[in-house]
């Protein structure tokens, strides 16, 4: 059944717009590339309207509306950028920088960790005025390995609390106290490693400061050349979460999730989003080892540790039986290495017995 | 003998909204809320361990360390606080806390569940609130007309004087249309606050789709300088239940609660015993099932998306609007949300019909108001008074004018703290809404505080600010960081020296304050800096120069 199309349309900075019912005004202020601030928004979170940066005018209501929050409903008038609205969001980044300690956080902090900056440069918001108490203590003796808890940066958006709820399911943070004194913990202000955490990383990326940081990531700021982001898939499990992989000249220096892979909209494990050490790892074999008749293990082509596998799984087939012989594929091969591993075992030796480490 | 985790559990785990009662029941047994405690509520009750922690913080009575429960919590609200209750809470090494409700008393100190009144550590005792006078101007009454009768509080008293014939008659009549349309022509609206149409509200939960429905009564008067609800609910606590009941009947809501502020446990009592005799006589009931709830220190719970919150066990910010509480309210079905002034008005309007109603109010205005009336003032206390009632009047003629002999009133504050402060020229208005409203200022739910001139209005509005800076939720940016801010420029800790950029930066803050907070509270609390700019513009450039 097809609708009157002006049951669902309202203006929008002038124009008539269609709408489908259930989108709030900034997702229809989106699709007209309309460009509304926010700091508290993650598309894939529910709209909290805490920072109320994409405010605007809304013809007959008394105060503007957070867009966010607010339905579009047929007949409204909507103004995305009236000059009161952009002094309130002027003013309203600057009350932000007050209580932020830094504004130029390193890229390799997070994905999201150029929000605040990117937005305080657009409206060149002032640094130094409102100034006073700052809020927020950055948890130092939290020394896991991963993730950095600069709350001092820290803007009180709960865009990690409701990440970790509502992506992750995990709960494992959420606010502390009220008001100014607001402050992001774990149950009874504990350690992650003590926590529900799963230090999956998804605070981290979608921290809109940087005060939350992937530490692994950091250990390469000072590192030069430019950050290079290449699209890949994981290599562990069978989801197939999509990452780019970044790289300062030869050496990866972290991972980020594709917040557009399509399966996984931007979300990634604690194996996907920090176990990339192994690519470049010194202990890490670059040529074939045989062992020899004394014992140890020998740099070898190729042609001859094949020779000697081959010869190998022949004398166990010749003494055992073709069942003796058991393929487990490695969850890192891709999906073409896993076919050939499957036709080698059950072709090859004419044995079922195949099997992948991650059967996820 | 007390009771054990899982009888605890086990008592409130199948009620609705059963988080803040299980947590007041580990409180009360082990006198503070331990590790353990916690852990066994977030198991039994299915909410994540970090959450229920976070949200045990939220709230300023909850304590976490032993015999907390126990220890003496002093008010220091703007009233209390020019009475000495900073001296007093230094003596007592008591804790403090915000405006507790009971400013037509002497300084009230809180001790487990105890009120103490006395303004020095030697003549501390527990007395009951004060009865509000006789009207003083004669003026016939709707909230008040029976409070004052001997045994008020007792079923039978209440009933002596007429109490429960108009949920009779209202079940005998089986009109709930009806009912609301009576309601709606009494033009009554809501006492909390805000002022919406009691009728509407009511016809939109009956026209909501979505069951059960839900009767609130807010109780949490959290607001400085308020105290009315308290009284009404010490003195005449089955007028509310008569009131809640009606509610009920006309909307076809099965279950209620009554939301009751953590610093009224005298009131708790007074109504759980008037609910046990409501449920003995049938007025309560399986049709509906009144809860009584008790808050835990949080003004923002007096906001109605957050009280919601509160009552299911959430973090309590305010909720998003819309949707409104009418069509998603507790556990998002259909709730009414009102104020305790706003239920207890309608079985008088009821038995007496919408038209003596309105014709209480003075000229074109309909209606009574409560006001919680105090500090400088000969006589504090509530007063029902006519809308539209001169201030002076009520100041000078209803309360014997300033405490002090030739004193003179500098200023007051309207709606508790929230309309900011009238003084000079402006305290010529009337006690209704468009008057108050054309002065920058609104009349709320009706708390008045009287300064006299020996009062320092800078450090008044620096401690009001303080509390909004306090009771701020953290939800949005421009109440969060806006009240810490306006506060620091007020008490002189931060922000400018220079006058002009400090008018500035405070026109600039609440200015956008005003316009996006996400609540009540954050729009209403730089009422207080722009009036105090308006009257005392002195008083602002010796604060700069000094
Ligand atoms: C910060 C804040 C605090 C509030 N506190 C109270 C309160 O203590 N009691 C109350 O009845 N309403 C309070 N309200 C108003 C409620 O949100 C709501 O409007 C009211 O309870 C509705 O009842 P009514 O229509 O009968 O007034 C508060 C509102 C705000 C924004
Ligand atoms: S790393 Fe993942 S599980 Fe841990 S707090 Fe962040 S979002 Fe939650
Ligand atoms: S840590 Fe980051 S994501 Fe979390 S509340 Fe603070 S600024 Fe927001
Ligand atoms: S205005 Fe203040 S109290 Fe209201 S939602 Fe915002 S932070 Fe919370
Ligand atoms: S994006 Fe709407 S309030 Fe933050």
């Amino acid at each position: 059944m097809t609708k009157n199309p002006t049951e669902f349309s309202l203006t929008l900075d002038g124009k008539t717009v269609n709408f489908t019912p259930g989108e709030t005004l900034y997702e229809v202020a989106q699709r007209h590339q309309k460009d509304i601030p926010t700091l508290c928004y993650d598309p894939r979170l529910e709209s909290f309207g805490g920072c109320r940066l994409c405010v605007v005018r809304l013809e007959g209501a008394k105060n503007p509306v957070a867009s966010c929050t607010t339905r579009a409903e047929a007949g409204m008038v909507v103004h995305t950028s009236t000059p009161d609205i952009e002094t309130h969001r002027k003013t309203l980044l600057e009350m932000v920088l007050s209580e932020n300690r830094e504004l130029e956080v390193s890229p390799l902090r997070g994905y999201a960790s150029q929000e605040l900056t990117e937005l305080s440069e657009r409206y060149q918001a002032r640094t130094g005025r409102f100034e006073g108490k700052q809020s927020g203590e950055s948890r130092i003796d939290d020394t896991n390995p991963f993730i950095l808890r600069d709350y001092d940066l820290c803007i009180s958006c709960y865009r990690c609390v409701r990440v970790c709820a509502e992506e992750e399911g995990d709960y494992a943070i959420s606010v502390m106290n009220r008001g100014f004194e607001t402050q992001i913990t774990t149950e009874f202000g504990g350690l992650l490693k003590d926590s529900d955490c799963t230090f999956c990383g998804q605070c981290v990326q979608t921290c809109p400061t940087g005060a939350l940081a992937d530490k692994k990531a950091m250990r390469y700021s000072e590192t030069p050349g430019e950050i290079i982001k290449t699209r890949s898939i994981c290599t562990y499990c069978g989801v197939g979460c999509s990452v780019d992989i970044m790289t300062k000249g030869e050496q990866i220096v972290g991972l980020q999730p594709a917040m557009d892979g399509p399966a996984n909209e931007g979300a990634l494990c604690i194996k996907g989003q920090f176990a990339y050490d192994f690519v470049q790892h010194e202990d890490r074999l670059t040529t074939p080892l045989v062992r020899g008749d004394d014992g140890e293990l020998h740099e070898a082509t190729w042609e001859e540790a094949l020779d000697k596998a081959a010869d190998g799984f022949k004398r166990v087939m010749r003494i055992h039986g073709r069942h003796a012989v058991y393929g487990v594929a490695s969850g890192r091969t891709p999906i073409e290495g896993d076919y050939m591993m499957q036709r080698f075992i059950r072709a090859g030796f004419g044995t079922n017995y195949i099997d992948n480490c991650s059967r996820a | 003998m007390s009771m054990t985790d899982a009888q605890i559990l086990e008592r409130y785990a199948r009620e609705p909204a059963p988080l803040l009662p299980v947590l007041h029941a580990f409180h009360d047994r082990d006198g503070y809320l331990s590790e353990e405690a916690l852990r066994v509520v977030a198991d039994g009750l299915r909410i994540p361990i970090a959450d229920l922690f976070g949200t045990v913080t939220f709230y300023h009575h909850f304590s976490r360390k032993p015999g907390g429960l126990h220890g003496k919590r002093v008010c220091t609200g703007p009233v209390c606080c020019r009475k000495g209750a900073r001296e007093l809470a230094r003596s007592l090494g008591a804790e403090t806390m915000p405006c507790s409700g009971r400013c037509d008393d002497p300084i009230p100190v809180l001790e487990g569940h105890t009120t103490l009144i006395g303004n020095t550590v030697s003549d501390l005792v527990h007395k009951p609130s004060p009865l509000p006078a006789p009207n003083p101007g004669g003026y016939q009454e709707c909230v008040f007309a029976g409070i004052r009768e001997e045994g008020r509080a007792g079923l039978a008293g209440y009933r002596k004087g007429g109490g429960y014939r108009a949920l009779e008659k209202a079940l005998a009549e089986n009109d709930p249309e009806g009912l609301i349309r009576t309601v709606t022509e009494s033009k009554l609206a809501g006492r909390g606050g805000a002022g919406f149409p009691t009728g509407r509200k009511w016809q939109a939960v009956r026209d909501a789709p979505g069951e059960p429905k839900t009767i609130i009564c807010n109780a949490d008067e959290g607001e400085p300088g308020c105290f009315k609800d308290r009284a009404i609910m010490d003195y005449d606590p089955h007028a509310l239940i008569e009131g809640m009941a009606l509610a009920a009947f006309a909307t076809g809501a099965t279950r209620g609660f009554i939301y009751l502020r953590y610093e009224y446990p005298e009131t708790n009592d007074i109504l759980a015993a008037a609910i046990g005799e409501a449920e003995a006589a049938g007025y309560l009931g399986d049709h509906f099932k009144l809860y009584l709830r008790r808050g835990a220190g949080a003004y923002i719970c007096g906001e109605e998306g957050s009280l919601i919150n509160s009552l299911e066990g959430k973090h309590p910010f305010p909720r998003n609007r819309p949707p409104f509480p009418v069509t998603h309210g507790f556990e998002d079905k259909p709730t009414v949300v009102n104020n305790v002034e706003t239920l207890v008005s309608v079985p008088p309007i009821l038995r007496h019909g919408a038209a003596w109603y309105r014709d209480l109010g003075l000229g074109e205005h309909a209606g009574t108001k409560i006001i919680s009336l105090s500090g400088d003032v000969a006589r504090p206390g509530n007063y029902e008074a006519p809308f539209g009632l001169p201030l002076h009047t009520l100041l000078h003629d209803w309360a014997g004018g300033p405490a002090v002999e030739g004193g003179t009133i500098q200023a007051v504050t309207m709606a508790g703290l929230s309309g900011g402060f009238l003084a000079g020229d402006d305290l010529n208005v009337t006690l209704d809404e468009p008057c108050i409203r054309a002065r920058g200022s609104f009349l709320g739910a009706g708390g008045i505080m009287v300064f006299d001139s020996s009062r320092d209005m800078m450090a008044i509005a620096a401690e009001a600010m303080h509390f909004f800076a306090e009771e701020s939720c953290g939800k949005c940016f421009p109440c969060r960081i806006g009240t810490q801010r306006l506060t620091e420029r007020l008490t002189g800790a931060a922000g400018p020296r220079d006058k002009t950029a400090w008018l500035d930066e405070v026109a600039d803050l609440g200015s956008t304050m005003k316009a996006v907070s996400a609540c009540g509270l954050g729009i209403a609390a730089p009422l207080i800096t722009e009036s105090l700019v308006r009257y005392f513009p002195e008083r602002i450039e010796q604060h700069c120069a000094s």
